[in-house]
């Protein structure tokens, strides 16, 4: 289905399929940058509303404008603005018309397009960007809507698909795994070996699990104690590491040693003292922070970083198998948007509200007596006819369109053209 | 009224209880329907044991058959307990055959009318048969959580995070689940064996029953169960004994009642 209004939607962008990271660092927005950009495109009349996405994985701009090469002009703002080529920016990017433009965002907000297929964070992401655009005074009638219906179809997809079921990220997986041997981690203790960035990685993790006693254990004890002040966890002493068995629930291996630090003479007194209460480590360390040996330790969990590569793996073709079905859905939600924006032209409009005012008439007479309805309908029509002379003509002889949508979309509104909402 | 018009309207809500119940683990989708398909097919079997007592003028669970139905109808009731306790909906589907099985098995099996002997009628009798189905019910669950735990910790060994480990419980979980199911198992077991034997004591000469040491027998295998689950050593192993616990109840209820026993043949 094709919007039959003169305006058009369009996005121009660069994405990580698209682009290099030094284009997208270049067209990569702050928050304060999106304002000014956004004021400046509508100001000059390049678009009449206009939205940006940036994300690290994508810069994408949305606007309507009315007929002509809107994309050409786009591209000359963010070439001049940012002061990069045009040539070299038209070719790292993307540029789509219409329905395209509309089924790409939905696609994104839904995390179709993510680099992680189905993530959840761009829902959000897209949300920010509306609200930014709200601030800049940059959206009107139809990208507001746009981007709320974007925002519910991404939901939508969310809660009938498993697209965002089945976790991709190595720490992910590794406390989902533990979660299954003690039900709620946030009571359970968790001792991270390490401190440097794949320790970090996992502490920050449990602690955004909810994980209430978290300990950080590392040959120097500096480090140690750094870390545990970035995530709320308790430093412990390397020496007693021993003794912290005893009490650790889940124990991520991320040292640099070049031995063994976890051997299963530790272990099995350890639990002895747990009273059979399993434990479960997590090897991220090359080589091995803990001994093959301590998996025959009974009750005791061991996974190693190809376990949980290959969990991820089988996770991405879960997700990727939900694909058909969320597109389904967004093809769904799509044609409902695509059938409203299409209501908001011009002749449409000017036919539904002749209907409303039609049907109030026949309404009215259908409550006077037979022998005068001839007479009143003649005058009933006459008044029609006059009332709705002065706006139509108007609203035919709009240029802006933007404008136009606007008040298209004011009379839809008012005269409740689109049913209840 | 006819009772095996009752006793299919039971089996069928049980099926669609069943079916339900996957519905609602694989696709989470109305997870309050099947016990309310399930609580309404225990209240037909309900009636329909009943009007079977009113027929034969006793207890309907003095033959074969109706202590098949009563055992099939003490399972759903505890599984219904389970689920109000804990509202773990991933177990349903794995129980409810079992529930379905047995009241099948009850309807096709033959109940001869006989008349009750006298002994067989006051509430010691009563209590005691009743609680000994009680017991081999928690059992079942037992049994059943038992084989999930297993194979929720191979999935956890093998990092396989597919749709069962998604919706299986935790082992925690499991863990707690069958500790609950073990205990009243064991304590109705307890209470119905002591009863048992007074009621023997009255009215037999000495307590000479195989049964009565095969309860003894199972008595000790599940309490081993729960002391080792106490030292620590809870887990697979504890899983492994409540399976092999079940298998001493199979045997008690079929062939131990059918050759071995005096009192216990259904005649």
């Amino acid at each position: 289905m094709t919007a039959a209004t003169d305006a058009r939607l369009l996005v121009l962008g660069w994405n990580f399929r698209t682009a290099g990271e030094a284009v997208r660092e270049r067209v990569a927005f702050t928050a304060d940058e999106i304002r000014e950009g956004l004021q400046g495109l509508v100001s000059r009349g390049v678009v009449s509303e206009g939205v940006i996405v940036s994300t690290c994985h994508r810069s994408e701009i949305y606007g309507v404008a009315g007929e002509g090469d809107a994309g050409a002009g786009l591209t000359r703002f963010v070439s001049e603005w940012r002061g990069l080529d045009p040539a070299e920016l038209s070719g790292a990017g993307f540029h789509r018309v219409g329905d395209d433009a509309a089924r790409h965002l939905f696609r994104v907000a839904s995390g179709l397009d993510s680099m992680a297929l189905g993530e959840s964070e761009v829902l959000g992401q897209v949300r920010q960007a509306l609200r930014l655009a709200r601030e800049a005074g940059a959206t009107r009638a139809v990208l507001h809507r746009l981007f709320e219906w974007a925002v519910a179809a991404g939901k939508r997809v969310r809660s009938e698909t498993e697209i965002g079921v089945h976790p991709l990220s190595i720490p992910a997986i590794g406390f989902e795994l533990a979660a299954k041997v003690f039900g709620d981690l946030s009571e359970r203790t968790v001792l991270v070996l390490g401190a440097g960035e794949t320790a970090s990685l996992f502490a920050r993790h449990a602690a955004e699990a909810g994980v209430s006693d978290l300990r950080i254990a590392n040959r120097t004890p500096e480090r140690a104690a750094e870390l545990a002040m970035r995530v709320a966890g308790r430093p412990v002493p390397w020496e007693t590491l021993a003794d912290e068995l005893g009490s650790a629930d889940v124990v991520v291996g991320a040292t640099a040693s070049p031995a063994p630090v976890i051997r299963k003479e530790h272990v099995e007194p350890a639990m002895r003292k747990r009273r059979g209460r399993p434990i479960f480590f997590l090897d991220l360390a090359v080589p091995r922070d803990i001994e093959a040996e301590v998996a025959d330790v009974y009750n005791v969990f061991v996974h190693g970083v190809n376990d949980l590569q290959e969990a991820a793996e089988a996770n991405r073709v879960r997700r990727a198998r939900e694909v058909p079905l969320a597109e389904t859905i967004l093809e769904e939600e799509l044609g409902k948007f695509l059938a409203w924006f299409g209501n908001l032209s011009v002749v449409p409009t000017l036919t539904d509200l002749q209907r409303r005012f039609a049907a109030a008439q026949e309404a009215e007479l259908a409550r006077v007596p037979e022998a005068e309805r001839e007479r009143l309908r003649r005058f009933a029509e006459a008044l029609s006819a006059r009332l709705l002379h002065e706006p139509l003509r108007r609203l035919k002889a709009e240029t802006d369109p933007g404008r136009k949508l606007d008040r298209v979309e004011a009379i839809r509104h008012v005269f409740r053209l689109d049913g209840d909402e | 009224m006819d009772g095996h018009f009752l006793g299919w309207l039971a089996v069928f809500l049980y099926v669609a209880a069943e079916a339900l119940a996957i519905v609602a683990l694989v696709g989470e989708r109305v997870p309050g329907a099947a016990p309310v398909a399930l609580a309404a097919g225990l209240a037909v079997q309900f009636a329909d044991l009943q009007a079977q007592a009113r027929v034969m003028h006793s207890v309907p669970y003095r033959t074969l058959s109706g202590s098949l139905a009563l055992f099939g109808w003490m399972l759903g009731v505890a599984y219904l307990l389970l689920w109000l306790r804990h509202r773990e909906r991933s177990i349903g589907p794995f129980l409810i055959p079992f529930v379905i099985l047995f009241s099948l098995l009850a309807m096709w099996l033959p109940s001869p009318p006989s008349a009750p002997r006298p002994e067989t009628q006051g509430v010691l009798f009563a209590l005691h048969v009743t609680l000994a189905i009680l017991g081999y019910a928690a059992f079942a669950i037992s049994f059943v959580l038992s084989l999930l735990y297993l194979v929720q910790a191979r999935q956890i060994r093998r990092a396989r995070t597919g749709l069962l480990f998604s919706r299986l419980p935790s082992l925690e979980a499991i863990g707690g689940m069958n500790r609950t199911a073990v205990a009243i198992g064991l304590s109705s077991l307890v209470v119905s064996t002591l009863l048992g034997t007074i009621w023997a004591a009255r009215y037999w000469n000495g307590l000479g029953d195989a049964k009565l040491v095969w309860a003894v027998f199972t008595l000790a295998v599940y309490g081993l169960l729960l002391w080792m689950d106490r030292r620590g050593w809870k887990g697979q192993r504890v899983a492994l004994l409540s399976i092999v616990g079940f298998g001493l109840v199979l045997f008690s209820y079929t062939v131990v009642n059918l050759y071995f026993s005096r009192a216990h043949t259904f005649r």
